[in-house]
Protein backbone atom coordinates (compact mmCIF):
# COMPACT_ATOMS: atom_id res chain seq x y z
CA UNK A 1 0.00 0.00 0.00
CA UNK A 2 1.59 3.31 -1.18
CA UNK A 3 1.40 6.07 1.13
CA UNK A 4 -1.06 8.06 -0.91
CA UNK A 5 -3.46 5.11 -1.35
CA UNK A 6 -3.13 4.96 2.71
CA UNK A 7 -4.41 8.72 2.93
CA UNK A 8 -7.19 7.97 0.26
CA UNK A 9 -8.33 5.11 2.22
CA UNK A 10 -8.07 6.75 5.90
CA UNK A 11 -9.59 9.88 4.29
CA UNK A 12 -12.79 7.70 3.27
CA UNK A 13 -12.85 6.48 6.97
CA UNK A 14 -16.03 7.44 8.60
CA UNK A 15 -14.14 8.97 11.55
CA UNK A 16 -12.37 11.19 8.29
CA UNK A 17 -15.70 11.66 7.21
CA UNK A 18 -17.30 12.93 10.44
CA UNK A 19 -14.59 15.52 10.96
CA UNK A 20 -15.03 17.05 7.39
CA UNK A 21 -19.30 17.04 7.37
CA UNK A 22 -18.99 19.51 10.72
CA UNK A 23 -18.31 22.64 9.06
CA UNK A 24 -17.27 23.72 12.67
CA UNK A 25 -14.93 21.06 13.80
CA UNK A 26 -11.81 22.01 11.32
CA UNK A 27 -11.67 26.12 12.09
CA UNK A 28 -11.65 24.71 15.87
CA UNK A 29 -9.27 22.19 15.37
CA UNK A 30 -7.00 25.55 13.40
CA UNK A 31 -7.79 27.75 16.15
CA UNK A 32 -6.53 25.78 19.11
CA UNK A 33 -3.61 25.00 16.97
CA UNK A 34 -3.02 28.52 15.89
CA UNK A 35 -3.25 29.53 19.95
CA UNK A 36 -1.03 26.83 21.08
CA UNK A 37 1.90 27.51 18.49
CA UNK A 38 1.86 30.84 20.36
CA UNK A 39 1.85 29.33 23.86
CA UNK A 40 4.43 26.85 23.03
CA UNK A 41 6.58 29.57 20.75
CA UNK A 42 6.73 31.79 23.32
CA UNK A 43 7.58 29.74 26.13
CA UNK A 44 10.41 28.13 23.87
CA UNK A 45 11.78 31.96 23.41
CA UNK A 46 11.44 32.66 26.90
CA UNK A 47 13.67 29.63 27.91
CA UNK A 48 16.19 30.13 24.85
CA UNK A 49 16.52 33.88 25.99
CA UNK A 50 17.15 33.38 29.30
CA UNK A 51 19.94 31.16 28.00
CA UNK A 52 21.49 34.05 26.49
CA UNK A 53 21.00 35.85 29.36
CA UNK A 54 18.40 38.69 27.80
CA UNK A 55 15.45 37.90 30.27
CA UNK A 56 14.06 37.28 33.73
CA UNK A 57 17.73 37.14 35.15
CA UNK A 58 16.41 37.54 38.51
CA UNK A 59 15.49 33.60 38.00
CA UNK A 60 17.24 30.79 38.02
CA UNK A 61 17.17 28.55 34.61
CA UNK A 62 15.12 25.94 36.97
CA UNK A 63 13.29 28.16 37.74
CA UNK A 64 12.36 29.41 34.31
CA UNK A 65 11.95 26.49 32.95
CA UNK A 66 9.26 25.65 35.81
CA UNK A 67 7.23 28.72 34.93
CA UNK A 68 7.45 27.69 31.20
CA UNK A 69 7.95 24.17 30.67
CA UNK A 70 4.03 22.70 31.84
CA UNK A 71 3.00 25.32 29.26
CA UNK A 72 5.51 23.68 26.58
CA UNK A 73 3.95 20.50 27.27
CA UNK A 74 0.81 21.16 27.52
CA UNK A 75 0.75 23.28 24.30
CA UNK A 76 2.48 20.39 22.15
CA UNK A 77 0.11 17.55 23.16
CA UNK A 78 -2.92 19.93 22.10
CA UNK A 79 -0.78 21.05 19.14
CA UNK A 80 -0.09 16.62 18.93
CA UNK A 81 -3.92 16.16 19.30
CA UNK A 82 -5.48 18.87 17.21
CA UNK A 83 -2.52 18.16 14.63
CA UNK A 84 -3.46 14.41 14.06
CA UNK A 85 -7.48 15.44 13.84
CA UNK A 86 -6.35 17.86 11.04
CA UNK A 87 -4.34 15.15 9.01
CA UNK A 88 -7.48 12.87 9.40
CA UNK A 89 -9.35 15.16 7.84
CA UNK A 90 -7.58 15.62 4.78
CA UNK A 91 -4.58 13.35 4.92
CA UNK A 92 -4.00 13.75 1.00
CA UNK A 93 -3.96 17.32 0.80
CA UNK A 94 -0.96 16.97 4.09
CA UNK A 95 0.63 13.55 3.09
CA UNK A 96 1.33 14.85 -0.48
CA UNK A 97 3.62 17.88 0.89
CA UNK A 98 6.77 18.35 1.01
CA UNK A 99 6.00 20.88 3.63
CA UNK A 100 4.24 18.24 5.57
CA UNK A 101 6.72 15.45 5.55
CA UNK A 102 9.94 17.87 6.43
CA UNK A 103 7.55 19.67 8.86
CA UNK A 104 7.13 15.78 10.73
CA UNK A 105 11.13 15.48 10.79
CA UNK A 106 11.98 18.83 12.05
CA UNK A 107 9.21 18.45 14.88
CA UNK A 108 10.67 14.87 15.92
CA UNK A 109 14.16 16.89 15.88
CA UNK A 110 12.52 19.92 17.86
CA UNK A 111 10.55 17.69 20.38
CA UNK A 112 13.85 15.37 21.13
CA UNK A 113 15.61 18.58 21.96
CA UNK A 114 13.50 19.85 24.01
CA UNK A 115 13.41 16.41 25.90
CA UNK A 116 17.49 16.39 25.65
CA UNK A 117 17.53 20.01 27.57
CA UNK A 118 14.56 19.21 29.99
CA UNK A 119 17.29 16.29 30.94
CA UNK A 120 20.51 19.05 31.52
CA UNK A 121 18.82 21.32 33.13
CA UNK A 122 17.82 18.69 35.98
CA UNK A 123 21.31 17.93 35.69
CA UNK A 124 21.99 21.15 36.34
CA UNK A 125 19.53 21.60 39.49
CA UNK A 126 21.40 18.64 40.72
CA UNK A 127 24.88 20.22 40.43
CA UNK A 128 23.87 23.32 42.36
CA UNK A 129 23.00 25.51 39.31
CA UNK A 130 25.52 27.37 37.06
CA UNK A 131 26.81 30.46 36.51
CA UNK A 132 27.49 30.89 32.43
CA UNK A 133 26.17 28.33 29.88
CA UNK A 134 28.85 27.20 27.36
CA UNK A 135 29.31 28.18 23.97
CA UNK A 136 27.36 25.16 22.90
CA UNK A 137 24.24 25.38 25.00
CA UNK A 138 23.87 29.30 23.38
CA UNK A 139 23.70 27.79 20.27
CA UNK A 140 21.49 25.37 20.81
CA UNK A 141 19.25 27.50 22.18
CA UNK A 142 19.26 30.27 19.01
CA UNK A 143 19.21 26.87 16.98
CA UNK A 144 16.25 25.42 18.99
CA UNK A 145 14.05 28.74 18.11
CA UNK A 146 15.12 28.59 14.64
CA UNK A 147 14.05 24.91 14.20
CA UNK A 148 10.44 25.89 15.60
CA UNK A 149 10.15 29.10 12.90
CA UNK A 150 10.93 26.78 10.22
CA UNK A 151 8.33 24.02 11.96
CA UNK A 152 5.78 27.13 11.83
CA UNK A 153 6.25 28.33 8.51
CA UNK A 154 6.72 24.99 6.65
CA UNK A 155 2.75 24.13 8.58
CA UNK A 156 1.72 27.64 6.50
CA UNK A 157 3.30 25.97 3.52
CA UNK A 158 1.05 22.80 3.40
CA UNK A 159 -1.60 24.87 1.84
CA UNK A 160 0.97 26.26 -0.90
CA UNK A 161 3.09 23.62 -1.66
CA UNK A 162 3.16 23.55 -5.46
CA UNK A 163 4.22 27.41 -4.93
CA UNK A 164 6.69 27.07 -2.28
CA UNK A 165 8.65 23.61 -3.38
CA UNK A 166 7.41 23.62 -7.44
CA UNK A 167 8.74 20.25 -8.86
CA UNK A 168 9.89 18.78 -5.39
CA UNK A 169 6.09 19.20 -4.09
CA UNK A 170 4.88 15.43 -4.42
CA UNK A 171 1.48 16.69 -5.30
CA UNK A 172 3.22 18.41 -8.19
CA UNK A 173 5.31 14.68 -8.95
CA UNK A 174 2.37 13.05 -8.84
CA UNK A 175 0.75 15.25 -11.32
CA UNK A 176 3.43 15.20 -13.72
CA UNK A 177 3.74 11.38 -13.41
CA UNK A 178 -0.14 11.21 -14.65
CA UNK A 179 0.57 12.81 -18.01
CA UNK B 1 -23.99 46.50 -3.52
CA UNK B 2 -20.82 47.96 -4.03
CA UNK B 3 -17.84 48.95 -1.36
CA UNK B 4 -16.74 52.18 -0.40
CA UNK B 5 -14.43 54.15 -3.05
CA UNK B 6 -11.11 53.81 -0.93
CA UNK B 7 -11.87 50.02 -0.67
CA UNK B 8 -11.51 49.72 -4.48
CA UNK B 9 -8.61 52.11 -4.76
CA UNK B 10 -6.91 49.73 -1.95
CA UNK B 11 -7.82 46.54 -4.02
CA UNK B 12 -6.84 48.34 -7.40
CA UNK B 13 -3.37 49.88 -6.08
CA UNK B 14 0.25 48.55 -6.60
CA UNK B 15 0.21 46.62 -3.55
CA UNK B 16 -2.63 45.28 -4.27
CA UNK B 17 -1.44 43.80 -7.76
CA UNK B 18 1.58 42.73 -6.11
CA UNK B 19 0.07 40.63 -3.68
CA UNK B 20 -2.14 39.03 -6.25
CA UNK B 21 0.29 38.60 -8.58
CA UNK B 22 3.34 37.36 -6.84
CA UNK B 23 2.99 33.65 -6.37
CA UNK B 24 5.20 33.82 -3.47
CA UNK B 25 3.97 36.68 -1.68
CA UNK B 26 1.10 35.15 -0.55
CA UNK B 27 2.48 31.98 1.86
CA UNK B 28 5.47 34.39 2.84
CA UNK B 29 3.03 37.15 4.38
CA UNK B 30 0.34 34.32 5.74
CA UNK B 31 3.19 32.84 7.45
CA UNK B 32 4.12 35.62 8.67
CA UNK B 33 0.88 37.13 9.61
CA UNK B 34 -0.09 33.15 11.54
CA UNK B 35 3.29 33.71 13.27
CA UNK B 36 2.83 37.19 14.38
CA UNK B 37 -0.80 36.81 15.78
CA UNK B 38 0.36 33.27 17.84
CA UNK B 39 2.99 35.44 19.25
CA UNK B 40 0.89 38.30 20.01
CA UNK B 41 -1.46 35.93 22.17
CA UNK B 42 1.41 33.95 23.68
CA UNK B 43 3.27 36.87 25.14
CA UNK B 44 0.34 39.22 26.13
CA UNK B 45 -0.79 35.35 27.88
CA UNK B 46 2.18 35.94 30.41
CA UNK B 47 0.96 39.30 31.02
CA UNK B 48 -2.40 38.45 31.74
CA UNK B 49 -1.57 35.36 33.66
CA UNK B 50 0.43 37.48 36.55
CA UNK B 51 -2.20 40.24 36.07
CA UNK B 52 -4.56 37.73 36.78
CA UNK B 53 -2.45 36.53 39.89
CA UNK B 54 -1.73 32.59 38.22
CA UNK B 55 1.53 33.15 37.63
CA UNK B 56 5.19 34.80 38.78
CA UNK B 57 3.17 36.42 41.75
CA UNK B 58 6.72 36.68 43.79
CA UNK B 59 7.81 38.88 39.99
CA UNK B 60 6.95 42.59 40.27
CA UNK B 61 4.06 43.49 37.75
CA UNK B 62 6.33 46.40 35.80
CA UNK B 63 9.15 43.99 35.41
CA UNK B 64 6.77 41.07 33.81
CA UNK B 65 5.04 43.42 31.20
CA UNK B 66 8.18 45.22 30.38
CA UNK B 67 10.16 41.94 29.64
CA UNK B 68 6.84 40.91 27.62
CA UNK B 69 5.30 43.98 26.13
CA UNK B 70 8.15 44.57 23.48
CA UNK B 71 7.90 41.19 22.08
CA UNK B 72 3.80 41.45 22.00
CA UNK B 73 4.09 45.06 20.16
CA UNK B 74 6.49 44.13 17.56
CA UNK B 75 4.50 41.09 16.91
CA UNK B 76 1.59 43.23 16.76
CA UNK B 77 3.20 45.63 14.34
CA UNK B 78 4.24 42.39 11.98
CA UNK B 79 0.44 41.25 12.13
CA UNK B 80 -0.77 44.67 11.31
CA UNK B 81 1.60 44.92 8.40
CA UNK B 82 0.84 41.68 6.91
CA UNK B 83 -2.88 41.41 7.39
CA UNK B 84 -2.45 45.36 5.16
CA UNK B 85 -1.01 43.57 2.70
CA UNK B 86 -3.58 40.65 2.96
CA UNK B 87 -6.26 42.92 3.21
CA UNK B 88 -4.75 45.45 0.35
CA UNK B 89 -5.49 41.90 -2.47
CA UNK B 90 -8.58 41.20 -1.99
CA UNK B 91 -9.72 44.56 -0.17
CA UNK B 92 -13.62 43.85 -1.62
CA UNK B 93 -13.80 40.66 -0.30
CA UNK B 94 -13.12 41.29 3.03
CA UNK B 95 -14.73 44.42 3.34
CA UNK B 96 -18.00 42.81 2.88
CA UNK B 97 -16.90 39.71 5.09
CA UNK B 98 -18.48 38.97 8.37
CA UNK B 99 -15.67 37.50 10.45
CA UNK B 100 -13.71 40.27 9.34
CA UNK B 101 -15.94 42.93 10.56
CA UNK B 102 -16.03 41.35 14.18
CA UNK B 103 -12.10 40.50 13.98
CA UNK B 104 -11.48 44.03 13.52
CA UNK B 105 -14.18 45.11 16.41
CA UNK B 106 -12.70 42.57 18.41
CA UNK B 107 -9.09 44.11 18.09
CA UNK B 108 -10.87 48.01 18.50
CA UNK B 109 -11.69 46.51 21.68
CA UNK B 110 -8.51 45.04 22.87
CA UNK B 111 -7.01 48.63 22.23
CA UNK B 112 -9.99 50.18 24.13
CA UNK B 113 -9.34 47.45 27.20
CA UNK B 114 -6.05 48.27 27.30
CA UNK B 115 -5.90 52.18 26.59
CA UNK B 116 -8.44 52.09 30.02
CA UNK B 117 -5.83 49.97 31.54
CA UNK B 118 -2.95 51.86 30.56
CA UNK B 119 -4.46 55.19 31.59
CA UNK B 120 -6.40 54.34 34.21
CA UNK B 121 -5.47 51.07 36.43
CA UNK B 122 -1.91 51.11 35.87
CA UNK B 123 -1.49 54.76 36.97
CA UNK B 124 -1.44 53.09 40.57
CA UNK B 125 0.75 49.97 39.68
CA UNK B 126 2.87 50.82 42.50
CA UNK B 127 0.47 50.45 45.25
CA UNK B 128 0.25 46.71 44.01
CA UNK B 129 3.01 45.78 41.69
CA UNK B 130 4.11 43.02 43.66
CA UNK B 131 1.02 41.99 45.49
CA UNK B 132 -2.13 40.38 44.26
CA UNK B 133 -3.70 42.78 41.22
CA UNK B 134 -6.94 45.24 41.97
CA UNK B 135 -10.12 44.06 40.57
CA UNK B 136 -9.58 46.30 37.78
CA UNK B 137 -6.48 45.09 36.19
CA UNK B 138 -7.53 41.12 37.03
CA UNK B 139 -10.54 42.32 34.64
CA UNK B 140 -8.73 44.05 31.71
CA UNK B 141 -6.03 40.52 32.28
CA UNK B 142 -9.05 38.26 31.29
CA UNK B 143 -10.77 40.62 29.07
CA UNK B 144 -7.43 41.04 27.01
CA UNK B 145 -7.17 36.48 27.04
CA UNK B 146 -10.63 36.66 25.89
CA UNK B 147 -10.49 39.24 23.41
CA UNK B 148 -7.65 37.64 21.55
CA UNK B 149 -8.74 34.05 21.91
CA UNK B 150 -11.71 35.72 19.49
CA UNK B 151 -9.54 37.61 17.19
CA UNK B 152 -7.97 34.14 16.45
CA UNK B 153 -10.82 32.65 15.84
CA UNK B 154 -12.39 35.27 13.92
CA UNK B 155 -9.46 35.46 11.77
CA UNK B 156 -9.48 31.52 10.91
CA UNK B 157 -13.19 32.15 10.23
CA UNK B 158 -12.76 34.52 7.43
CA UNK B 159 -10.85 32.00 5.47
CA UNK B 160 -13.30 29.50 5.69
CA UNK B 161 -16.20 32.33 4.87
CA UNK B 162 -14.51 35.06 2.14
CA UNK B 163 -14.18 33.45 -1.83
CA UNK B 164 -10.62 32.03 -2.99
CA UNK B 165 -7.86 34.27 -2.81
CA UNK B 166 -6.49 33.35 -5.98
CA UNK B 167 -8.19 31.90 -9.13
CA UNK B 168 -6.94 29.13 -9.18
CA UNK B 169 -4.33 28.11 -12.32
CA UNK B 170 -6.05 25.33 -14.65
CA UNK B 171 -2.69 23.61 -15.99
CA UNK B 172 -2.26 22.70 -12.21
CA UNK B 173 -3.07 18.93 -12.11
CA UNK B 174 -3.62 17.30 -8.85
CA UNK B 175 -5.02 13.91 -10.88
CA UNK B 176 -3.67 11.46 -8.44
CA UNK B 177 -4.66 8.28 -10.17
CA UNK B 178 -2.22 7.70 -12.24
CA UNK B 179 0.48 8.41 -9.76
Amino acid sequence: MSLLEFATWLQSTPFSVAIQSASWVVPTLQSLHILMIGVVFVSILMIALRVLGRVRMDESVPQVWARFSPFLWTGLVVMALTGVLLVISEPVREFMTLSFRLKMLLLAIGVTSAILFARSVRGAVKAGGQAQFPLRTRIAAVATVLLWLAVIFLGRAIAYDDVVWGEWSPAVLAGADST
Amino acid sequence: MNPPAFIQTIEGSGIGEWMRGSLLAMPWVNAIHVLCVAMVFGSILVVDLRLLGVLDRARAVTRVSHEMLWLTWTAFAGAALTGALYFAANATTYWFNTAFRFKMLAILLAGINMLLFQFGTWRGVAAWDRGASPRAARLAGGLSLAIWICVIVLGRVIGFTKGYDVPVPEDLDFDFSGG
